[in-house]
């Protein structure tokens, strides 16, 4: 007989989820869809945002939350949730699925990929509840607006600075990429091979996968110092990977023999800007967080009842040791 | 508790277990109490395994041996009925001695007695009880909206049941491995190459819904059965042939899948999947259950039905218990061990061929850190590490448990941080409890 204890009683545990879902059913399906009838209150109504973001893990992705944080303290009408997937593109749909459980007026999002997570912003955008996708793109136009960075401009800018100011004479380069499979690695490559060809002299002549760790971009070039006798430049495709190729070189005390260039310039105290102001990179390259324009899009949107561009596209920065300490300050009013 | 028909008889057939329970009912002496209650505290799996098919007499050595790890009591009745089937092994002597060594020494009073059955109750359901009280807080703790508790709306607990049912169905497989004292750290890789095997086979090579998913799951049970041998055969820990079991599967996602994560697209046209997989993505009944809920549902009662009724789960539970004994009573351990780890890799395949679809994409980056949550399960469902006590029951509570905690803890916005302290929280109390239950 204790035998049947256990199925019994997942059996009521099962019932009884059963029941809640046979009894909220007819509530639930009556009700008119949420989304489409309070989009824009406009100044006297109150608004809960919920911003999904992929990976707080990763300094960038922290930033934007912090940005949209700061942002939206400015505009008093707005509440806005946070939620991360630790870049489980499964646990970002149900992030999403969560807000609109809690019937959110806006949805922000940074897809941790765009395929996966294209049904549920679609679900989220056919309620009528404005979305506006930061950094990565998702699939197909159900959303408001993407604003983010151009990651092929970026290595463009990079290649063309490389090309004309930082090796004019030509000379060995090593590239170290992001994950392999990214597209942000891959544009980023695409836009820094191209533009170098403006200088036929400039060699890349070895690159490898520093995954965007930095403990990674170091490893890797300990390697690549091994195996190249001369090295000019080292382009890594985000800052923390660029100063781990810094500390490897260091390491072996060939730092001053070379350059080091990333992306990204976090305007943080662990980020590329200060790497810059320090001497440690000789530049990098703003890569937008959006957190800013994401709040001022939303606002727009449902505050002050109008529309925003379908694709919003932010340019890239030069930092170097020229403005490193003075957009820092910029980026960072209050400290 | 039992049924008078199980009364004791010198049947060899009959295990101690069942004699001392059954003792309890036939209004027994003070001495023969506490092996009744030695009886009620032994995970229900584990006596039921046992006892459903009592024409292998070869098992009993090792449950019994199992059972005398635990210091509890046993009538001196129980154990020489079923010692002379027994192979005139080590184990069986010792299984037999220690056991009624302790059943003399010990004779607590009924009233203790029938309080101590009460709380062994509680603690063999902790997961059920925890899963609900989890569920109650939710209910307390959810937002409301117009009055409407959100929690328990249809669309949230489906949503619930839908994010829980992947790793619901690894941990099934998990429950498995670990109820054979092993771990298995490959689940979420092969996920992954599961999910980029469906992809490719359907997107890129144009194959079919059924030999796609055919070969998917055969590779996931050859990975897994390999690492079964590597584990029984050459005898390196679990742990370690797992661990490079991940790497393995990692690596060949990667390659399959050139590193990048291939999207699924539906129809009939040249790289599209066809529309029968992306059914398996959806909802039935009227939109409300979610097609991977039911395989993770079927999955589940599959597994529990298999540890009832067939011999190989009293096999299962006889390795976990102790492998030696059961090596010397004749288990065909290597095979058991095989088998198991072949099952797991069989579950994780599917889990990444439900992930595939409801994604719309297989990527090599896909389910990493997965089998951490479904070892968190497995644990919070009642299974104990050290092998060969717990139940897949127990783990399906435990995974809901993580499930509604997970949901709830985001309705609230609850800071994904803090989230994260709280769900470790929940897993070490849940594994305290286990420490406090009274047969261990």
């Amino acid at each position: 007989m204790r035998n049947l204890k256990a199925p019994l009683a997942a059996a009521a545990v099962a019932a009884l989820v059963l029941a809640g879902c046979g009894t909220t059913n007819d509530r639930t399906s009556d009700k008119p869809q949420a989304g489409a009838s309070k989009q824009c209150k406009g100044a006297d109504g109150k608004y809960v945002i919920g911003m999904s973001q992929a990976n707080v893990a990763e300094p960038y992705r922290q930033r934007m939350d912090d940005d949209i944080k700061a942002a939206a303290k400015d505009v008093p009408q707005f509440d806005v949730k946070f939620a991360d997937a630790a870049q489980d593109n499964a646990k970002q749909v149900a992030d999403v699925e969560n807000y609109l459980t809690q019937q959110i007026d806006l949805l922000i999002i940074s897809p941790n990929e765009a395929k996966p997570l294209t049904a549920v912003v679609k679900k989220a955008y056919d309620k009528g509840i404005p979305v506006l996708v930061l950094d990565r793109k998702v699939e197909g136009d159900a959303y408001t607006g993407f604003i983010g960075g151009d990651n092929v401009e970026i290595g463009t800018e990079a290649g063309k600075y490389v090309a004309e100011k930082l090796l004019p004479q030509g000379g060995n380069v090593v590239e170290l990429k992001g994950l392999a499979g990214a597209t942000p690695q891959a544009e980023r490559h695409q836009g820094f091979v191209d533009a170098i060809k403006a200088n036929p002299k400039i060699k890349i002549v070895a690159d490898a996968s520093g995954d965007w760790l930095r403990e990674k971009g170091q490893a890797q070039m300990d390697a690549l110092l091994k195996a190249n006798p001369k090295i000019d430049l080292v382009y890594a495709h985000n800052d923390p990977m660029a100063e781990g190729a810094y500390l490897a070189a260091k390491a072996v005390h060939r730092e001053k023999e070379m350059k080091f260039i990333g992306i990204d310039a976090l305007p943080i105290p662990s980020g590329g800007i200060k790497a810059v102001e320090e001497g440690r990179l000789s530049a990098t390259f703003t890569y937008p967080t959006n957190g800013k324009e994401a709040i001022a899009a939303a606002k727009k949107i449902l505050v002050d009842c109008g529309s925003i561009e379908k694709t919003q596209t932010l340019k890239t920065r030069l930092i170097d040791k020229d403005n490193a300490a003075s957009i820092y300050a910029e980026e960072n009013p209050t400290g | 508790m039992t049924n008078p028909q199980d009364a004791p008889t010198p049947s060899s057939a009959q295990r101690p277990a069942d004699q001392l329970a059954s003792a309890d009912a036939a209004g027994r002496t003070v001495a023969d109490v506490p092996a009744a209650q030695t009886g009620a505290e032994q995970p229900e799996d584990a006596v039921a395994s046992a006892g459903a098919a009592p024409q292998y007499p070869v098992v009993e050595a090792a449950s019994a041996e199992a059972a005398a790890e635990q210091p509890d009591g046993r009538s001196a009745d129980g154990p020489s009925a079923t010692a002379p089937s027994l192979s005139p092994t080590s184990a069986s002597t010792r299984a037999a001695s220690s056991s009624t060594a302790v059943g003399v020494g010990t004779a607590p009073t009924a009233v203790a007695e029938k309080s101590g059955g009460v709380v062994a109750t509680l603690f063999r359901f902790q997961s059920v009880f925890g899963l609900l009280a989890v569920f109650v807080a939710a209910i307390i703790f959810s937002p409301r909206r117009d009055g409407e508790i959100l929690f328990v709306s249809a669309d949230n607990l489906a949503n619930v049941v839908r994010a829980v049912s992947e790793i619901g169905i690894i941990a099934v497989g998990m429950t498995f491995v670990i109820l054979l004292g092993g771990i298995d750290l490959s689940v979420g890789a092969v996920l992954g190459l599961a999910a980029v095997g469906s992809a490719v086979l359907m997107v890129e090579s144009g194959w079919g819904f059924l030999p796609s998913v055919v070969v998917v799951l055969a590779i996931g049970l050859v990975f897994g059965a390999l690492q079964g041998m590597a584990t029984a055969m050459i005898g390196i820990q679990s742990f370690i042939v797992t661990l490079a079991g991940l790497q393995i599967a990692r690596g060949l996602a990667r390659i399959w899948s050139d590193g990048q994560g291939v999207a699924i697209a539906y129809g009939n046209g040249p790289h599209e999947a066809p529309d029968s997989f992306a059914i398996l993505g959806e909802r039935t009944f009227g939109g409300l259950v979610p097609i991977p809920v039911l395989i993770f549902a079927v999955v589940a009662i599959a597994a529990v039905v298999f540890l009832r009724v067939s011999a190989f789960s009293r096999h299962l539970y006889a390795v976990g218990g102790n492998e030696k004994a059961a090596r010397l009573s004749g288990v065909p351990v290597i095979r058991v061990k095989i088998a198991v780890f072949a099952i797991c890799g069989l579950l994780a395949s599917l889990a990444g061929i439900v992930h595939a679809v409801q994604l719309n994409q297989g990527s090599p980056n896909d389910g990493i850190g997965y089998e951490l949550d479904a070892i968190a399960a497995v644990v919070i469902g009642g299974t104990s590490l050290a092998g060969g006590r717990g139940s897949v029951a127990g783990t399906v509570a435990g995974a809901l448990l993580l499930g509604v905690l997970n949901n709830i803890l985001a309705l609230n916005n609850i800071d994904s941080n803090i989230q994260l302290l709280i769900k470790g929280l929940v897993i070490v109390a849940a594994a305290a409890l286990q420490r406090l239950r009274p047969a261990s």
